[in-house]
């Protein structure tokens, strides 16, 4: 795998110095490598990756609810056997 | 096409006169957190009212989450006595502000503002300043846990601009 070069601007995100916004937010748990990443994109491209992001989710829910619904199915027809 | 490309276009489509604001705003700005629907700040202007109702009549919009049979008669009349309406509709859920808070109605929003193109259409998306300060001001929990990003991210970009 190759080793993500960060820019020095990059890195104020990435190895942020105590007392920042950005140490504050690694701190809280957000993951900034992502953050940067999105921010080596454009505008257009954040928002189509968000809303590709969130087609998934909606499509991975349907599998969810489809394969509980077959679950329950099985159940049920094992029980009335 | 996925839901935020959708909304995103009825609204220029119909030359809906808004400012793109909450988490696609916040997406645009950089955030890497998720959000499912468009938040956008109209004008409440007759014309523009005319043509929002006209959009949302387009895609079948009906208030979010409230029975199906209590009727909701979309006109711009209807537009006008209200102020914030939370809908979805046949391409995505749409969230229309009367005024943010923390910021202010539709002339405040486009005064703090910047221009984007997505989708081959220009759009006005809240400054990421001021977004920072709606979610400060709104204070629910989804907008509280969005902030330490966005203050990182405008940290970042304020250290870009003095370096």
């Amino acid at each position: 795998m190759d080793k993500v070069e960060y820019t020095e601007q990059e890195r104020w995100l990435i190895e942020p110095r105590a007392g920042t916004a950005a140490a504050a937010a690694r701190d809280f748990g957000i993951d900034l490598s992502l953050t940067v990443s999105n921010l080596r994109l454009t505008p257009e491209e954040r928002v189509r990756q968000l809303d590709e992001f969130q087609a998934s989710i909606k499509e991975l829910r349907k599998a969810v609810i489809i394969s509980k619904r077959h679950a329950r199915d099985r159940a049920s027809t094992e029980t009335s056997r | 096409m996925p839901e935020i490309e959708r909304v995103l276009k009825l609204l220029a489509e119909h030359k809906i006169n808004c400012v793109i604001v909450g988490g696609v705003a916040a997406g645009a700005h950089g955030s890497s957190q998720g959000t499912s629907d468009v938040d956008a700040c109209y004008a409440r202007d007759p014309e523009n009212l005319t043509r929002l109702a006209e959009s949302l009549r387009s895609v079948h919009a009906t208030v979010r989450g409230a029975p199906k049979d209590i009727p909701f008669i979309l006109e711009d009349e209807t537009l006008r006595r209200g102020l914030n309406f939370t809908f979805e509709t046949d391409i995505g859920d749409l969230d229309l502000l009367g005024e943010v808070r923390g910021v202010g109605g539709y002339a405040e929003c486009l005064a703090s503002s910047i221009q984007i193109v997505m989708f081959g259409c220009r759009f006005h998306v809240l400054s990421l300043e001021k977004l920072i300060e709606a979610k400060r001001t709104a204070g629910r929990q989804k907008d509280l846990l969005a902030l330490p990003e966005l203050e990182a991210i405008l940290e970042s970009e304020r250290g870009k601009e003095n370096s």
